[in-house]
């Protein structure tokens, strides 16, 4: 490796540099060598850390960790390890200030879902889990994770913007029903019967004709903690995956409304604990953009239109650019333009459940279109990972 | 449709400022631009050849939280992709930008921003411009959502846009570059497309020559055009003076 | 002359409005830079000129510039040689500490820095006097100071009227106002065309001479001090006249004639000219 970064720069001298120290002084150099090296020296263009371009590194989840929490996972991608815990408290809908005004247009909007087809319920869901804030994620950096970050120290501007893309991505792809954090109470029907079971929570399905309505006690809140215990780039993804597998593993005790004690109890059988029921399986992929010119943002060059751009790349015939994926933390201070794709699959059908792309001009619907291929083949390996977990 | 208004450096002891009103999302900010300033903290922290980006968002009836820290984060990036921090007086000094939200609806937790951010985009664009902040491109951004028929809608109301199947924010440069994407929802990459080809015809408009003649006819009905439009009549009334003696 | 050609980032000079008949290297303004366009052929390689902020494009074919005006109002900058005029906050031993701008840190002007000041006969300024002095030095870096003086240093003397000002009225008007008052006051003394579409001042002096005149000093900070001591006993009322032609002028950009009839509806509004 040394020897392709040596022979693709002349200035270097002939003294004895190791990789690891040319790496720090000059790390556009050294990538840029790796990725395009000499022709006749028959190398692969490789990343400096030995993987392809569109190549993640690898990925290892473990589920149940934490025996204190409801869910809990860990998920390391290379080296960095995110670890997620769910907890569940429970919310009685009396400490709701707003609740007792919002039931009267709730009861009516709970109709209709019955009749409706699964868009209202949707919408249902989306106004009980984001407008009560059923779900709060939380991420923290401050854990001595990597140099920049003082451990104990007030969340970072990052670990603030990871925390509001986390819950923003928990509330578009609704991925938590809010059925399954709903407490119902079936009041006993005075008129026909004096005496039936009180104890009758979640028991929605027993339908009872001109008895009163079920009506929901309370409901669980889920806090979920991210702690990034390394960060070695892309912590997004590896919060992402994690809060996914701590979902995937969450249970939630059996809890009913019980009427004389006018309070709500959990069962504490673990067999009569439930899993969360998700929607889907959105899995994130992150990418960030290597330009070959390093000073290319302050040259004095008249900056190409975009399809110039376009036609520029390819009568060029060395590569300007290189779209790495699930870059490394030596990438992504190399890099300025950023990609991230969220994909799902359904019935084999790719759906894109949030793109973003930002900080540069480079990459534009043709490499979109190649970074959504990519992030679904990483969606099958993501789902395999999950899956034994 | 009732078109967007903004008018700039009404502020008069900042750099440059700018209102920014939308009708079709109801949003109306009000921006703020200082640069180059002098900024506090550790020297070393600063990047010695450029300029640093600041970008504050304040909501208008709360605190800022967490929201504003992702939607900061993403300005920053945006605007000062196209500031040019090198330029004499700049390196190792500040651009500080602060987007104050004063009318409209405001955004829940946990909500995206997506419907904000066009016109904070533009209030910051325009603000920057006012200060004579140097930009080696302009940009132009819209909000765009597709409904459940697969239908795409400009600018939806806020109402509209929690409806939306998919919403997406997309900002343009004056050269037609990408310089944004921000899509939320369920789509796939052919509606993307198509959301793409929108975006360039509603911020480029139709006659998109790049030509810096005063075609004023035919760049109105674009949002760049809209952008172009507000500059020079700032520069109009402020040499009137002297554009009646040539 | 052609349509005036407003530049917006990004755009670049029209090749038409670039003064051509000059051998003489073309001088580039602010707000504009030369950029290199890469051309299929290698080694060749034309260069275009483009801008930087949204601006005015102005060419002076004789001198072979081309500049950029940029918006004009903006916040008041200290930059060295410029004539303040500055508010004393409080003194120390060595120094007055006055405001510029709001809001930002206090100049300091020289205890000794007046026209044959010595340790004995060293102006006595209180909180609130208002000086009018030159920008010495503006400093480097964060904190910097900026430093003022009222006598030119070469000299020794207090020129263009440096110094404290006694008496008067100071007024608040914008940067560009300010800069196009210093141009107009400046260009004055051949009284031929207005300057910068100013014609305010010449029709004020013309309509107050019968009343004695008043004095005027223009500070870059967007501030104007008005003085008409010998107007007797209407001073005050021609003083706020005067103040309130400038800044209407200021804040209604208004055309020459306008300018012409403001004048007399404010005199005639006051009573100062039949």
């Amino acid at each position: 490796m040394a020897s392709s970064a040596a022979a693709s720069n002349p200035t270097i001298p002939s003294l004895n540099l190791p990789p690891s120290q040319f790496a720090r002084l000059q790390p556009h150099a050294y990538l840029l060598a790796h990725l395009s090296p000499p022709a006749a020296s028959d190398q692969p263009s490789v990343r400096a850390n030995g993987r392809a371009t569109s190549q993640f590194r690898v990925t290892s989840a473990n589920a149940g960790s934490l025996t204190h929490t409801n869910g809990s996972a860990v998920v390391r991608i290379g080296d960095t390890a995110a670890v997620c815990g769910v907890r569940a408290e429970l919310l009685h809908t009396e400490d709701i200030a707003s609740w007792s005004v919002s039931t009267a247009s709730e009861a009516e909007a709970g109709n209709t879902s019955q009749k409706g087809g699964s868009k209202t319920e949707d919408e249902e869901d989306r106004d009980h889990v984001q407008d009560l804030n059923l779900l709060v994620p939380n991420i923290s950096l401050s854990t001595g994770c990597a140099p920049g970050f003082t451990p104990g120290a007030p969340p970072s501007t990052l670990a603030q913007s990871l925390s509001h893309e986390i819950l923003s991505l928990l509330h578009t792809t609704r991925l938590v029903k809010a059925d399954d954090l709903r407490i119902w109470y079936q009041p006993p029907n005075l008129e026909s019967e004096e005496f039936r079971n009180a104890g009758e929570g979640m028991d929605v399905d027993s339908e009872q004709t001109g008895g009163p309505e079920p009506e929901i006690k309370a409901f669980w809140v889920l806090y979920i903690d991210i702690m990034i215990i390394s960060l070695a780039g892309n912590p997004f993804d590896a919060a992402w995956a994690s809060v996914l597998a701590a979902l995937r593993d969450t249970k939630l005790p059996k809890a009913w409304w019980d009427a004389d004690n006018e309070t709500v109890l959990c069962s504490d059988n673990i067999s009569d604990a439930q899993k969360l029921s998700l929607r889907g399986l959105p899995v994130s992929s992150s990418f960030c953009t290597f330009e070959a010119d390093a000073a290319a943002g302050w040259r004095s060059v008249v900056i190409p239109n975009a399809d110039e751009l376009k036609s520029q790349a390819q009568k060029q015939g060395s590569q300007q650019r290189w779209i790495l994926a699930d870059p490394d933390g030596y990438e992504e201070g190399l890099s300025q333009e950023r990609v991230c794709v969220v994909v799902d699959i359904e019935d084999g059908k790719t759906v894109i459940v949030k793109m973003e792309k930002h900080g540069g001009w480079a990459v534009d619907s043709d490499d979109l279109r190649q970074l959504v291929d990519v992030s679904a083949k990483r969606w099958h390996e993501m789902k395999r990972i999950l899956d034994q977990c | 449709m009732v078109g967007p208004t903004a008018s700039l450096s009404i502020l008069q002891r900042a750099d440059g400022s700018a209102t920014y009103k939308c009708p079709a999302t109801g949003y109306t900010i009000l921006s703020a631009v200082n640069g180059p300033v002098e900024l506090p903290g550790r020297r070393d922290a600063l990047k010695p050849e450029d300029a640093t980006v600041e970008v504050f968002v304040k909501p208008g009836t709360t605190t800022g939280g967490v929201g504003e820290r992702a939607i900061e984060t993403t300005l920053k990036s945006v605007l000062g992709d196209i500031v040019l921090g090198r330029e004499k007086g700049f390196p190792r000094r500040g651009v500080v930008l602060t987007l104050n939200i004063v009318g409209g609806e405001n955004v829940e937790r946990g909500d995206s921003y997506l419907t904000l951010l066009p016109a904070l985009l533009h209030a910051g664009l325009l603000a920057m411009i006012s200060a004579s902040i140097p930009l080696s491109m302009t940009l132009s951004a819209v909000l765009l959502g597709v409904t459940d028929s697969g239908e795409i809608v400009q600018n939806p109301s806020p109402a509209a846009a929690k409806s939306a199947v998919s919403l997406h924010v997309l900002a343009i440069s004056s050269k037609d570059h990408l310089l944004l994407n921000q899509s939320r929802g369920r789509f796939d990459f052919d509606t993307w497309e198509l959301i793409r080809a929108r975006a360039l015809s509603i911020c480029q408009g139709a006659a998109n020559d790049g030509d810096v003649a005063m075609g004023e006819g035919t760049n109105t009905a674009s949002v760049n055009g809209f952008i172009r439009e507000t500059a020079e009549d700032q520069i109009y009334s402020a040499y009137a003076h002297k554009l009646d003696s040539i | 002359m052609s349509a005036p050609v407003v530049l917006l980032p990004g755009d670049e000079v029209p090749h038409d409005r670039l003064p051509t008949k000059n051998s003489n290297p073309l001088r580039l303004g602010p707000g504009l830079r030369l950029l290199s366009q890469p051309s299929p052929k290698a080694g060749d390689s034309n260069h275009v000129l483009t801008a930087t902020q949204a601006g005015l494009l102005t060419t002076d074919a004789k001198r072979n510039t081309v500049s950029l005006l940029s918006f004009p109002n903006r916040r008041y900058v200290p930059t060295t040689n410029d004539l303040i005029i500055a508010q004393i906050h409080h003194s120390s031993i060595d120094f007055f500490h006055c405001i510029v701008t709001p809001n930002t840190a206090h100049a300091l002007l020289g205890q000794l820095s007046f026209e044959g000041a010595n340790k004995k006969t060293r102006p006595m300024l209180k909180q609130g006097e208002l000086v009018y002095a030159r920008v010495q030095s503006v400093g480097v870096g964060a904190g910097a100071e900026v430093e003022l003086t009222c006598v030119n240093p070469a000299t020794g003397k207090a020129d263009g009227g440096l110094g404290p000002l006694a008496g008067g009225m100071v007024f608040d008007v914008s940067t560009g106002m300010a800069a196009r008052l210093i141009r107009a006051s400046s260009a004055s003394a051949d009284e031929t065309d207005p300057v910068d579409g100013l014609i305010i001042l010449g029709e004020l002096g013309r309509k107050l001479e019968s009343l004695g005149g008043f004095e005027l000093a223009v500070g870059r900070n967007g501030k104007v001090w008005v003085d008409c001591s010998n107007a007797g006993e209407g001073s005050v009322s021609v003083t706020v006249a005067i103040g309130r032609c400038l800044q209407e002028t200021d804040q209604h950009n208004l055309h020459p004639h306008d300018q012409k009839k403001l004048v007399t509806r404010i005199l005639r509004d006051m009573k100062l000219v039949s």
